[in-house]
Parts: structure tokens; C-alpha cells; sequence
């Protein structure tokens, strides 16, 4: 039946998908707006090839470090189906407590040894931040979301939000107000240069890092018998706790995976904007957020990407669109509005959409 | 006399799955129509295409002569199709008057300033709403339980409620998805009653799913059988009870179904 | 039932030890100086105290673990439908005093020790030169000398005698024996809560009902006239601290009005006293001085935003954290009227509408108008892009949204002035009087204010409540519980959810324009984040969806703080951990909306809850738990979990 088959159609346009419609029209209208600006003001500027290139280097190292944070996210939200929103504050925890081994380590004068010394020092440095983070991670999951896992969804929102207000303050009122700041050991503090294009040590080594780390974790999804637990428990608590599956125990090693790349992304984050202090986990942690987010949330390699994908555009997109770099934490939350509203399922689909209902 | 509701080859499809295979199906005014089929034949998948949820990728549904599709469901509950549904929704923390008064969201005209003001009129159009929602209470035998809160509300009765409360919009066809599942031979016995008086007394014509063959077999006119989306059947229940293909589809495993359908959900 | 192991004692021992510690390295005992040991160990003593009860009764304290009736977690705030855990009152065990004894000792003994090895650590590493960390040694040394009881300079010169460490593990140890005997003498004394029915009984007479009710109606005006009273030239009762005192006074003194307007009957009675009430709010703002009427108007301030985003996410329940936006958009709107810094951009609109540009522009009263239907529009463009999203996503794109406003209002400086503010937003007048003609004698400009927040939240809590009594109210309830029902019901969606941002947006927009006069300069940190974190907390301490609720929860959150100027720098951290605390705890509020009270459990397990009968118990242990919330965050030893 060819007509009716087009009435259908036709019918469906000017009825329930008219705001459908409206956002479209919207979105189209952003995106036009964008290419113009990009083509007559960001291109028109005339900078060379190798700003761009070192810009676009200067993101995906960003985009390294916010995709860390982005599966503490992922993680926890594929599992609990819960924003956890004090996580960019674990994040800040494990930069601060990188900062005092940090300066722990200077006082030994480890940094200034033979390059093993300074090698494993850092290693240590790292592994005390992601210490820090998995103890603070784990007392939260225990104290202020434990006790709500059958409540209302509301309800562990609001509390994690006061988890958040909490540690930020409760740092501010221990360490002060002033930042602390991140002094780098001479072998990492220089750079390399290929052609115009400058790359600092600690860029290419945070980025080398955080990709080992994601493999690491990948791998301890996919291949191994607790990953299989997770997944398990991501997919139906219930069923999985009667396969035998210690879903206390899974979620609180979730929450420790999460917390331990969080604490690498705080010393991280710490070394590339030589300061810590106690706000600064909030902001990136809305970022990995949104990376999350964009990636399409409780998908891991969606994360991973949303988080390189959004690192990128932070960093190039002020020139490109030729507006005051102050402005990139506005393009990254117009970012995450728009993905929302177009595709809620992000970019590579959320893994486990139907379930959050 | 022409058919209130007229679906016309309608067809549904969930990703390669054709949920509602070119159904046509007429329904008189007054009557009580089943729809029957085994689990998962797309009779729900149907009634969400009747109020808006899904929009069919083809065919045509006719309501007193006007199409129904592309409307979104608030503007197709206006035209006057109510429903309830299987795994009951109920507006939880609401008092069972409340949710009769909220399905009669459409009836109430005062502009919010009205409210603000409790202007002579709004307060009368109130009064009106509640006293028809205790009406409307009464008549499917609440009238006790009006200000209890509707969790609280015994599950037979919570039924019932959501049948009160999709008469709130004053609907001249209603659509009601396994009204009977889950309940006890007296609970369905008060249903039963229920739709007949729905009909009678409130001159509502209805459309059901169910699955009790008591229930379809004493209380419905005419029988439409659905089996993997498309129409098998339609007649009395007598023709549909010795149709050899809803026989062969449907009512040899009939016990069992009865059964299982029961306790089990979309 | 559990019974007490040792490792159970050393864990509650670690537990107190990680507690106290946060309180140490947070400078608390430096604050409290030499008191600060006795102090730390009462609160331990509180904390063993909620521990051993709570092992001796055998509850695990935490959320019940019924699913909801759906399966699938809701959206309301507020307990589920069934929040009754049969396990929560059981008897306590028969045998075991000896037991609670031990583990009390345990448990102190832990603490004590742990506590005073670090502080020897500590003491020590200072004394013998070692420096910790810049920002340790900063805050370390006065707190360790405060719990040890010695100056500073001693323990830097490594002069604090190791009795002094012994003494701490003795009063730790004391801490934990006190605990377990209180818990063993309630056992033994009353095993049924014996002298607590008696109580109740002997309170239950009809005189001492309406003695108390009588009481509970006239407390505010007593108050009010004792307010007044010091505010005489003249007299004076508290000497330096008459100001502080007042001001708290005067807090407790409106949030008795709101229990007195509980008090009374429907009828008669409630047509006297609710219009004595209104007219005793009416003359605080001439009985109080600049300083407390100025706390009162934030107060009430925030009783706008409260009103406005309880619309939002109390009746309709779209969870907003952006609600900033509005706030902000009311007070840039009415600065950008009212003030003498002119934008480019605002004087060019100026000259195109040929309009010649003096200063202020708009008073208050024509300027409000604007403010509203700007925060309105406002309201309504950021409401368009997230109709479609719910909970959480809704929650961080209108984070999204507020984070944005805050960059463009620093970063336009053209439009916005920058970090520099708008400087100078003219004062409310009225009838065409300047403000000071009339604000310089008996009503001081913040009287002025106040008065202006108090008739304005009056009107907002009038409209907010009749809209919610009406269809509109009605729809949003419906939403909220099931939005595709709602829908299938009647429900335009766009409309009604639209409607709550819109009205939600202007109530924000009056607020904010009073904020900006209130201010006079306004900058864009005024409109932080934590401005939306505060309206959503006071809402949700107050009691989500009641307006009554909400003046509470603003009374608490904005005004107390100010009563506590000394603690100032902890109360963040504290209003966070009660934030969590309260979620556990009682996820409905101080003061539930009546919608969410009538939510109880069902009959037939109203049977099964002890508690239901005996309300003056249940009572009292709200009240241990408020003394558990006190005493640490880990306060999982409450019993009140329903909804009352």
C-alpha cells in the first residue's frame, strides 16, 4: 500500500518530531556557524603548519590524561549506573599526594641520580599518587555510596556531589589554599624538536603512559577472569551474583581500577601544569565527563577516544575558531550539550543504554 | 455504521524484526474487541502504535475518520483513546484520586494564572474534576481507597485504578492491556463485570489484550488473533474458537500459556 | 545478630582513629586549644557509643536493600515505596555486657595508642629539628601541642614529657570504657525502653499536649518581643557577643514560626495566629540593626532561589545544577539598568531604539519586570536543548550550562565588565521616594531589603504552592513519577516541562535582581557553581518539595554560618558531609513535603515496624542519630529510616 506507506511519512513530520526537528535545525544552524568561523577567521590567521601540529600535540596529551579519568567514569557508570561525580577529586588526591613524594623524592635528591634512579623514583611517585586515589576511592564508595545503591538515583547524585564539596575542602582546610607546584627532574624537564615542531619529554611521556595504561586496562577486562566478573556484573547484577559472582567485591575493585588511573592522571596532570591544588581536579573532571560522554558512557574504548577526540578539539579549536583560549572550557561544555542532545548515546553508542531506563 | 477505530495494513519493525506485520482490523463503536496471541505476537508493539509510543513505518490508523499517526500520545489521548497497561503504571506516589484527577489533565481548561488566583471558575472546574474522579472511583468500586496512596494500593486494585484513570480523559475507546493478568478468579470475575459495564454504563467502546480464554471468550464480542505480527484470525469468539490456524497457533498449548503468561512481563 | 569480636573492637578503634585524625589535620585542636583533648574524646566516646549499640543490636544500618517496587531505582528523592527493614529493631542480646565491656576498652585502647604514637612521631621528628612538609609544619605542630597539652615552643624544643602520651591513651581508653558502659547500663535498665515509655505516658496527657502547643504557637512571638526588647537603646544582655546572639534569636525565632503555623489548628485558630505570624515577620526587619537584617535578606534571598529551583527539581523533577544562570541573569539584567558602567554593546541598542542613555535607566520596580521575562527567556532557551534528557545527563548539561554563563559574564569584558563587576546598582525606592528618604530612620537599608526578600518569597511560596495545588501541579507530579504515562495521559510534555523552567527561572531572576541591590557591586564570582549547590542543598536538608521546608533549610545553610563567623572556614566541609549524611539518613528532608509523608509503607508492614507504635521512642532515636552525625560521618547506627 504505496500511500498510505507515504502518509505515514508525511504525518510523522509535522507531529512528535517537530522538536526533533527544531534541535535539528539548531544543531545545523551551530555547525554552519563553526565552518564559518573556522574557514574565515581561524584558517584566515595564517599560522603555520607546525603551530597546529604542536597544538594537536598538546591535546592528545591532554586528551591522555582526561582519558584516564574518563574510565574511572565509564567504569563506575557501566557498573552502578552512577555518576561519580567526586571522581575528578580522587583524581586531585593522587596529585597531591604525587606532589609529596615528589618533593619526598627531591629532598633525597633521587631526581638528580643516574637516569634508573630517576626511572624508577618517578614510577614511585606514581604509584603513591595512584595509592592515595585508590584508598580515597574505595572510602567513598564505602561511606557515601554503599549505603545507597537501592536508592533512588537522586539520591547518590546528591550525595556524591557533597563526596566532592567534601574532599576539595577538606584538602584546602589540610594543605591550604596555595597552589603546590609540580618542580620536574632535569631529565625530563627538556624536549625534543623535530623540525619546527618543539615536543616536551613529559608531553610524549605522559602520553606513552597513558596509552600503556589503558592497554593494561583493557586487557584486564577482556582477558582476564575478574574482568569477565565485571562484565558480568555491568550486564546484570542479579543473574551475575547467582553465577557466584561477589558483586561487593567487583565493585569495589572497580572502583579501585578507576581510582588508580585517576591518581596516575592527577601526577600526571600535575607534571604538565606544574600545579596542584585543591580545585583542580573539578574542571578536568567534568572534561572527562564529557570525554566519557562523547565516547557514548560505559564503553571503553569510547572513552578512550571521546577523551583524545575532546583533547583535540580543546586544544585547537580557540584558534581555530579564532576566540581567547579562555574560552575552551565553553567550547568543551557546548560540546557536551550538543552531543547530548543529538546523540545521547555518544559517539562509538553506549554500551548499555536500555538499561539506565 | 461506520468503525470508530480502522487500522489500516499497519506494520511495525524493530530493526530487522517486523513486530506488526500489514494488520487491518475495523472496531465498532460499542463494541468489546479481544486481542489475542501467543507471547510476543506484537499485540503490545500494536497498542503503542495505536497511542502514539510507536509510530508505524506503514499504514494508516483511522479514528472517527482521522489519522492517528505521527500524533504524539497527549494529542491522541485528546482525541479521545485511553489505554492501561500490562506491567502497571501508575503514578506511584500519588493518591488513587490524584491519578484519576491527572488523567483528566485534557478536560481541565483554567489557565494556570486561574490557579494562581483561585478564580470563581478554576475553583469550580476543581470541585467538578474531583467529583467526577470520585465518580469515577466509585464506579470501578474505589471510592474507599481515594486518598490512599497508590504503591499502597493492593494489586488487583491498582488495576482497577489505572482503568479509573484512563477513564478520567472521558475516552470513547479505551484500550486495555491485559486487564485481567495476575489476578485471582474474583479479581477477574470484577473485571470481567467491569468491561461490560464500561461499555453499558459509560458507553465506552473497548479494545483488549488478553490472554485468561475465559476471560476473552465471556466478555468479548468480536476475537482478532495475532501471531508473529501479522492478523491469523478475526470473528466471534466461536469462529476464532474453531479456526484451525489459531488452534494450531495458539489455543492447543492454551494451558500453558495460560500459566506462564501470568507472571510474565513484556 | 553479631556478636562482638575483637577484630570487630580494633576496626572500630581504626575507624575512630581515622576520624579523629581527619579532625586533627583539618585544625581542629589548634582551634579549640587547651580544651581540645577532652573534646576529642567525647566525640570518640559518642562514635564507640553508636558502634557498640549498633553491634549489640545487630543492624547493619545501611539503606535497606528491598528493591523498589518497579526493580528499577526512581528518580524522586525520598525513601522508596517500602523502606521497611524488619531487621532494624531487634532485642538486645541477653549475654554479652562483659563483652561490650572489653570491645569498648579495645576499641579505645586502639585509638588512644595510635593516636599517640603519631603525636610522639610527630612531636618528636619537630623537637629533634627534622622539617615534614611547608605545609605540615604549618599546620601539625599547634594542633599536636593542643591535643598533647603543651605549648608549640615545647615540643620544639623537645621538652613534652612522656606522661603526657600515656595520659592520652588512658583517655582514649576512658572514652571507650564510658561508651561500653553506657550501652551495658541502657541494656540492663531498660531492655524495652522502659523509662522511655514511661515517659511518654506520663507526657501524654491532654494538658501537656496543649500546654505544648500553646507553647510551640506563642514561642516565636515571645521571642520576636525579647528581640526587640534588646534592640532598645540602651539595653544590653551579651555584651560584645549581642549581635551574634540576636541573630541567631532571630533564626530560631522564624523557623519556630514555621512549627507554630504546624502547631495550629485548621479553622479558627488558624486564621488568628498565621496572620499574627505574618505581621511578627513583618516588624522584624524594623527591630533588627543593619547586621542581622542583612543576613536575614540573603536568607530570604535564598528562600526565592529555593522556592524557584524546588519548582524545578522538587515539583517537576528535572534535577538543574545550572540554576546559577538565572540568579545571574536577574542580577546583570537589573545591574545593567540600574548602574552607571554602560556597555558598548547596551549603548548602541540604546541609540538604536533612539533612547537617550541617563543613568539608571530603569528604578527597581520598572527594572523588575525585565529581570523576571529575561530569567524567563533565559529559563526557557536553556530548557529547549534538554528536553530530552533525563537524571543524571540532565544534571551535568545544566552544570554544562551554568560554568558557561559564569566564562562568558568573566570574559565578556565588554558586555560584563569582566572581574571587575558592575559597580553601584542603584537601591530600591518606592512610590518615586529615594531610598534613603525613608531608610534612614526606624528601617536601616538593609531592614529595607529584608523586608523587600520577605514580601517577595511570601508571593513566590504563594504562587509556587497554588500552582502546585493546581493541574499544572498535578502534571508535574506525573512526570516526574513516569514521564511516557504522563504523556499517554494528557501530559504536553515541551509545555509543562518548559513551564517549570520558565517560572522556576523567574523566581531566580527576582532573587537576583534583590541580590544585585542588596550587593550594590556584583561581580561574576558572585555566581559561582556553589550558588546552585546552596539552593539545591537547602532544599533537599530542608525537605524537597515543601516550602516550609525550604525557609528551614535556608535558615540553616545561609543563616547559621553566619552565627558562626569562628567556623566559618568549616563550614563547606561540614555542609558537604551533612549533604551525604542526610542522604543516608533521611533522603526526605528536615521538613517533608506533606506528598512525601503520606508516603508510608503499606499497612500490613506498618504492623511489622515497632517503631510505629511507639513515637517517642522513634523520636529519640532521631535524635541519637543527630548525635551520631556529630560524632562521624560513618553513622550508619540510625533507626529512623522512614519517612515520617
Amino acid at each position: 500500500m504505496a500511500p498510505s506507506r507515504l502518509t505515514a511519512q508525511v504525518a510523522g513530520v509535522n507531529g512528535k518530531t517537530a522538536l526533533r526537528f527544531l534541535l535539528r535545525a539548531f544543531g545545523a544552524a551551530i555547525l554552519v556557524l563553526v565552518i564559518w568561523r573556522v574557514t574565515t577567521v581561524g584558517l584566515a590567521e595564517g599560522y603555520p603548519a607546525s603551530f597546529w601540529i604542536s597544538q594537536a600535540l598538546n591535546g592528545l596529551v591532554l586528551g591522555g590524561v582526561y582519558a584516564l579519568v574518563a574510565l574511572g567514569y565509564t567504569l563506575v557508570y557501566g557498573i552502578l549506573f552512577m555518576i561519580n561525580f567526586a571522581h575528578g577529586e580522587v583524581m586531585m588526591i593522587g596529585g597531591i599526594a604525587g606532589f609529596f613524594a615528589l618533593q619526598f623524592s627531591q629532598a633525597r635528591g633521587w631526581l638528580e641520580g643516574p637516569w634508573p634512579v630517576v626511572v624508577v623514583a618517578l614510577l614511585l611517585i606514581m604509584l603513591f599518587g595512584m595509592a592515595a586515589s585508590v584508598l580515597i576511592g574505595v572510602t567513598l564508595e564505602r561511606l557515601a555510596y554503599r549505603p545507597l545503591r537501592q536508592a533512588p538515583r537522586l539520591v547518590p547524585l546528591i550525595s556524591a556531589i557533597g563526596a566532592s564539596l567534601f574532599l576539595q575542602y577538606s584538602v584546602l582546610l589540610i594543605f591550604g589554599v596555595s597552589p603546590h607546584s609540580y618542580r620536574k627532574p632535569a631529565l625530563i624537564s627538556g624536549g625534543m624538536r623535530m623540525g619546527d615542531v618543539f615536543i616536551p619529554y613529559t608531553g610524549a611521556i605522559i602520553f606513552v603512559t597513558s596509552i600503556l595504561l589503558m592497554l593494561a586496562l583493557y586487557f584486564i577486562i577482556q582477558r582476564t577472569k575478574l574482568g569477565r566478573a565485571m562484565r558480568a556484573v555491568a550486564e546484570d547484577r542479579a543473574t551475575a551474583s547467582l553465577m557466584g559472582v561477589d558483586v561487593n567485591a567487583v565493585i569495589v575493585i572497580t572502583f579501585m581500577l578507576g581510582s588508580a588511573l585517576a591518581g596516575a592522571a592527577g601526577v600526571m596532570l600535575g607534571f604538565h601544569n606544574t600545579v596542584v591544588k585543591f580545585n583542580s581536579g573539578f574542571v578536568p573532571g567534568l572534561k572527562a565527563f564529557t570525554a566519557a560522554v562523547l565516547g557514548g558512557i560505559g564503553n571503553i574504548p569510547g572513552a578512550m577516544f571521546g577523551a583524545l577526540i575532546l583533547g583535540l578539539i580543546e586544544a585547537i579549536g580557540p584558534s581555530a575558531l579564532g576566540i581567547p583560549t579562555e574560552y575552551k572550557d565553553v567550547i568543551a561544555f557546548t560540546l557536551l550539550v550538543l552531543i547530548l542532545i543529538f546523540r545521547p548515546s555518544g559517539l562509538f553508542g553506549e554500551v548499555l543504554s536500555e538499561k539506565k531506563a | 455504521m461506520t468503525a470508530l477505530l480502522s487500522i489500516q495494513a499497519v506494520t511495525k519493525v524493530f530493526g530487522g524484526l517486523t513486530a506488526v506485520d500489514n494488520v487491518n482490523l475495523d472496531i465498532e463503536e460499542r463494541s468489546i474487541t479481544s486481542l489475542i496471541g501467543p507471547n510476543g505476537a506484537g499485540k503490545t508493539t500494536l497498542f503503542n502504535c495505536l497511542t502514539g509510543l510507536h509510530t508505524p513505518e506503514a499504514g494508516q490508523i483511522l479514528f472517527d475518520g482521522r489519522s492517528l499517526i505521527g500524533l504524539r500520545p497527549d494529542e491522541i489521548i485528546a482525541r479521545g483513546v485511553a489505554r492501561t497497561y500490562q506491567n502497571i503504571r501508575l503514578f506511584g506516589r500519588m493518591t488513587a484520586l490524584e491519578n484519576v484527577l491527572v488523567g483528566q489533565h485534557l478536560q481541565l481548561r483554567a489557565s494556570h494564572w486561574s490557579a494562581v488566583l483561585r478564580s470563581a471558575r478554576q475553583q469550580a472546574e476543581e470541585r467538578a474534576a474531583r467529583s467526577f474522579a470520585l465518580e469515577l472511583l466509585a464506579f470501578v468500586g474505589l471510592e474507599s481507597h481515594a486518598e490512599v496512596v497508590s504503591t499502597n494500593l493492593p494489586y488487583g486494585e491498582q488495576r482497577l485504578l489505572e482503568v479509573a484513570r484512563a477513564l478520567g480523559s472521558r475516552p470513547s475507546l479505551l484500550l486495555l492491556d491485559e486487564p485481567a493478568a495476575g489476578m485471582n478468579p474474583s479479581e477477574t470475575d470484577r473485571m470481567m463485570e467491569l468491561v461490560h459495564r464500561l461499555r453499558d454504563e459509560k458507553g465506552v467502546t473497548v479494545f483488549l489484550i488478553e490472554h485468561d480464554m475465559k476471560v476473552v471468550m465471556s466478555v468479548s464480542e468480536s476475537v482478532a488473533v495475532l501471531d508473529y505480527g501479522e492478523k491469523i484470525a478475526e470473528g466471534t469468539p466461536e469462529e476464532v474458537r474453531a479456526n484451525a490456524r489459531v488452534v494450531e497457533a495458539y489455543l492447543g498449548p492454551e494451558v500453558v500459556l495460560q500459566d506462564t503468561v501470568a507472571t510474565s512481563d513484556i | 545478630m553479631t556478636p562482638i569480636r575483637a577484630n570487630g573492637a580494633i576496626r572500630n578503634g581504626l575507624i575512630a582513629f581515622a576520624f579523629l585524625g581527619y579532625l586533627i589535620l583539618i585544625g581542629i585542636p589548634g582551634r579549640i586549644g587547651g580544651a581540645a583533648l577532652p573534646v576529642l574524646a567525647l566525640v570518640a566516646a559518642l562514635f564507640f557509643w553508636v558502634r557498640l549499640r549498633r553491634d549489640a543490636s545487630g543492624t547493619d544500618g545501611s539503606f535497606p536493600q528491598t528493591a523498589s517496587p518497579t526493580g528499577k531505582p526512581g528518580w524522586e528523592i525520598g525513601a522508596p515505596g517500602h523502606t521497611v527493614s524488619q531487621e532494624q529493631v531487634m532485642p538486645l542480646p541477653g549475654a554479652g555486657g562483659a563483652l561490650a565491656i572489653r570491645s569498648g576498652l579495645l576499641a579505645g585502647i586502639t585509638t588512644g595508642l595510635l593516636i599517640a604514637i603519631v603525636s610522639f612521631a610527630f612531636a618528636s621528628a619537630i623537637g629533634s629539628g627534622a622539617s615534614i612538609q611547608p605545609v605540615l609544619d604549618k599546620i601539625v605542630p599547634v594542633n599536636v601541642a593542643a591535643l598533647i597539652g603543651v605549648s608549640p615552643g615545647q615540643i620544639a624544643n623537645d621538652e613534652v614529657p612522656t606522661l603526657r602520651y600515656l595520659l592520652l591513651v588512658l583517655i582514649f581508653t576512658a572514652a571507650g570504657l564510658l561508651a561500653a558502659l553506657a550501652v551495658v547500663a541502657a541494656r540492663v535498665r531498660n531492655p524495652q525502653k522502659a523509662p522511655v515509655a514511661r515517659l511518654s505516658k506520663s507526657l501524654d496527657s491532654q494538658l501537656y499536649r496543649t500546654v505544648a502547643r500553646f507553647t510551640g504557637i506563642l514561642l516565636p512571638f515571645l521571642l520576636l518581643a525579647y528581640i526587640a526588647w534588646l534592640g532598645i537603646p540602651g539595653v544590653s544582655a551579651f555584651g560584645s557577643n549581642e549581635g551574634t546572639v540576636r541573630l541567631l534569636l532571630t533564626l530560631i525565632a522564624t523557623g519556630s514560626g514555621l512549627f507554630a503555623l504546624r502547631l495550629v489548628r485548621p479553622g479558627r485558630e488558624q486564621n488568628v495566629v498565621a496572620p499574627l505570624l505574618a505581621l511578627g515577620a513583618l516588624t522584624m526587619p524594623f527591630i533588627l540593626d543593619q547586621f542581622q537584617n542583612s543576613v536575614m535578606g540573603l536568607v530570604f534571598i535564598f528562600v526565592m532561589m529555593g522556592l524557584g529551583l524546588n519548582i524545578v527539581v522538587g515539583y517537576a523533577g528535572l534535577l538543574d545544577l545550572g540554576y546559577v544562570a538565572f540568579f545571574a541573569i536577574g542580577a546583570y539584567t537589573y545591574a545593567f539598568l540600574s548602574a552607571p558602567f554602560s556597555s558598548p554593546y547596551i549603548s548602541s541598542l540604546l541609540n538604536l531604539l533612539a533612547i537617550s542613555p541617563e543613568i539608571p535607566l530603569l528604578g527597581y520596580w520598572t527594572a523588575l519586570p525585565v529581570a523576571m521575562l529575561t530569567a524567563a527567556i533565559g529559563g526557557i532557551l536553556l530548557g529547549i536543548p534538554v528536553l530530552r534528557l533525563r537524571g543524571d545527563y540532565l544534571a551535568i548539561v545544566t552544570l554544562g550550562f551554568g560554568e558557561i554563563i559564569r566564562l562568558f559574564m568573566l570574559n565578556l569584558g565588554e558586555l560584563t565588565n569582566g572581574p571587575r563587576g558592575i559597580l553601584e546598582i542603584s537601591q530600591p525606592g518606592l512610590f518615586g521616594l529615594a531610598p534613603q528618604s525613608f531608610s534612614s530612620g526606624f528601617l536601616s537599608s538593609q531592614g529595607w531589603i529584608f523586608l523587600l526578600a520577605l514580601i517577595s518569597s511570601a508571593l513566590v511560596a504563594f504562587v509556587a504552592i497554588r500552582l502546585n495545588d493546581s493541574r499544572l501541579g498535578r502534571a508535574w507530579f506525573a512526570m516526574q513519577e513516569d514521564e511516557d504515562v504522563a504523556e499517554a495521559t494528557g501530559v504536553h510534555l515541551v509545555r509543562t516541562k518548559l513551564l517549570a523552567f520558565a517560572i522556576g527561572a523567574t523566581f531566580a531572576g527576582m532573587a537576583g535582581q534583590l541580590y544585585a541591590s542588596r550587593q550594590i557591586n556584583i561581580f561574576p564570582e558572585n555566581f559561582s557553581l556553589f550558588v546552585s549547590i546552596d539552593a539545591l542543598a537547602l532544599i533537599i536538608v530542608g525537605g524537597i518539595g515543601s516550602p516550609a521546608g525550604i525557609v528551614l533549610g535556608a535558615l540553616a545553610l545561609k543563616g547559621l554560618p553566619e552565627v558562626l563567623r569562628g567556623v566559618d572556614e568549616y563550614r563547606i566541609v561540614t555542609f558537604a558531609a551533612l549533604l551525604v549524611i542526610m542522604m543516608i539518613v533521611r533522603p526526605a528532608g528536615i521538613l517533608p513535603s506533606a506528598r512525601r509523608r503520606t508516603q508510608v509503607a503499606a499497612p500490613d508492614e506498618q504492623a511489622l515496624t515497632p517503631g510505629a507504635e511507639e513515637p517517642v521512642a522513634k523520636e529519640l532515636d532521631g535524635d541519637t542519630a543527630r548525635q551520631a552525625q556529630a560524632a562521624s560521618p560513618q553513622s550508619e547506627a540510625v533507626r529512623d529510616k522512614e519517612d515520617q
